[in-house]
């Protein structure tokens, strides 16, 4: 800790002249003499920033966000790996069953990600973060984005691949919306990433065996066109849900 | 003054944690002593604009925090430690260090010999490749420290500093202290009254929300004279004194 640099306690620490006093003496000359043996180096041990980042960097004008950007999470390859294993298994249930199991599958696997990708429960350092220059909720928007993005990317790639993007691609996104601002607010309220995820998953089964009940089809949930404007405006009550709960609280004033 | 405080109140719910303070604080370091639930923790996370006050008043750098442009002015200039700091478990100690500097904005070109600085003065040089889940408790508080000054901060807040810490490493930490102060106003949440009477310039005592004792180490360590305050050094039993007069309404220290 700048080691060359320890200086004499105050007197008065414990008693000049008692235990604490002779005690602080006795390590302040400890330090010194590591100081001295090992003298401190200044090496720099700068990790460039990759492709990816510096382009974010530049889109975002802020190389902070683009850093927040590729520590998201929900953005690492270890997640984007189970995101492809999971929707490529939709895809090749889709092709051997023709059913939609990639357009039922696509929104559960964004709703997680997003989830995951940033606020209380999930970022360890959300206290620190809350006194940051870039805001935290600059970065749960760009991260949130940069989830939705890909994992919709994903799943119209998986559609195509199944021969089903045409018929049904905006049948799924439109939910896939909803459900991803549905597990964002309830994150965000419990300050949980599992609550959050547990809710998504939970609302979307239940709207699929919904379907199912009353008319007998369990691809309502993502056929129905007069669920639009429903999905659409739970999904709008779900950010403001979200912004409440991320706004700095005023207390009592 | 680099921070101006005037009857700042902050409530959570029915339960006033801070009632009522007025502190003007300039360079230097400053200690903030007090029991368990004082109210320390609270009063420093207004000061690094994390939750806002209730009500009265606080000037920070010259400058007004309700204010989002001022707000973020006050957070680039902003060192801060909380109390229970969490951590990336897959970061290295640098790039624990680099995060927080690119989110306090700092340029860019500055980061990397920034970052070394604060990793050598933490003492932590040899482990800055280290992911931050192999590291001790002690490690990763320096590692939290050495994010709180990686931006050379004005105002630098430390929430129990020294949790952790072993002797030596406190010593040090110390001298870092002494060091920041003569630069920027250093603010140390405590309750190691040694660690305030070692580096800290002016000392603050909390009570129940309220500042009851603001003056020199010197000075609170003299609040025990003609008392039978307890305590294994002078400066505890002055701490002692002044906490048992603010209980007991008697206290002579406005």
């Amino acid at each position: 800790m700048n080691l060359g640099e320890v200086s004499r306690p105050r007197d008065g620490v414990g008693g000049a002249g008692g235990f604490e006093g002779r005690l602080e003496a006795e390590l302040v000359r400890v330090v010194t003499a590591r100081a001295a043996v090992s003298p401190a180096q200044t090496v720099t041990w700068a990790r460039p920033p990759g492709r990816v980042e510096r382009l974010a960097g530049r889109l975002l004008r802020s190389p902070g966000l683009a850093r927040a950007l590729v520590t998201t999470p929900s953005l690492l390859m270890p997640w984007l790996i189970a995101s492809v294993a999971v929707l490529g298994a939709g895809a090749v249930a889709t092709i051997s069953t023709g059913k939609p199991m990639v357009a039922l599958l696509a929104p559960a696997v964004a709703a997680a990600g997003i989830a995951y990708a940033y606020g209380p429960g999930i970022d360890p350092a959300w206290e620190l973060s809350r006194s940051l220059a870039v805001s935290d909720r600059m970065v749960l928007l760009v991260r949130a984005l940069a989830v939705f993005g890909l994992d919709a990317g994903l799943g119209l790639a998986a559609s195509a691949a199944s021969a089903r993007a045409v018929g049904i691609t905006f049948g799924w996104l439109v939910p896939m919306t909803a459900l991803c601002c549905l597990t964002l607010a309830v994150a965000t309220v419990a300050r949980s990433a599992n609550t959050g995820v547990g809710a998504g998953l939970t609302g979307w089964a239940l709207l699929i065996l919904g379907g199912q009940a009353s008319n007998g089809r369990f691809t309502a949930a993502i056929g129905d066109s007069g669920l639009v404007l429903p999905y659409l405006a739970f999904a709008a009550v779900c950010v403001a849900v979200a912004l409440y709960a991320t706004r700095i609280p005023k207390g009592t004033r | 003054m680099n921070v101006e405080i005037t009857d700042l109140i902050r409530r959570f719910g029915r339960n006033q944690a801070v009632a009522g303070v007025d502190l003007d604080v300039g360079t230097g370091v400053f200690g903030v002593l007090g029991p368990n639930g004082a109210g320390k923790t609270s009063l420093l996370r207004m000061l690094a604009t994390v939750i806002p006050p209730s009500s009265g008043t606080l000037r920070l750098l010259g400058r007004d925090p309700r204010s989002y442009p001022q707000r973020r002015q006050i957070r680039r200039r902003l060192g801060y430690l909380p109390q229970n700091l969490g951590y990336y478990p897959g970061f290295t100690v640098a790039e624990f260090v680099e995060y927080f500097a690119l989110l306090k904005e700092m340029p860019p070109e500055r980061v990397p010999t920034a970052v070394a600085v604060a990793v050598e003065r933490t003492g932590l040089g040899d482990k800055a490749r280290a992911k931050l889940r192999t590291l001790s408790g002690g490690m990763l508080r320096r590692a939290g420290i050495a994010q709180a000054i990686v931006n050379e901060p004005e105002l630098l807040l430390l929430d129990e500093p020294t949790a952790g810490l072993d002797p030596e490493q406190r010593v040090a930490f110390r001298a870092l202290l002494r060091d920041l102060g003569q630069r920027a106003t250093v603010m140390v949440s405590t309750h190691l009254v040694e660690d305030v009477g070692a580096a800290c310039s002016q000392v603050a005592l909390m009570n129940q929300g309220k500042i009851v004792f603001c003056g020199t180490p010197d000075e609170l360590t003299a609040q025990a004279e003609g008392t039978d305050a307890e305590g294994d050094a002078p400066l505890e039993r002055g701490y002692s004194a002044v906490l048992a007069a603010a209980r007991t309404g008697t206290g002579a220290w406005s």
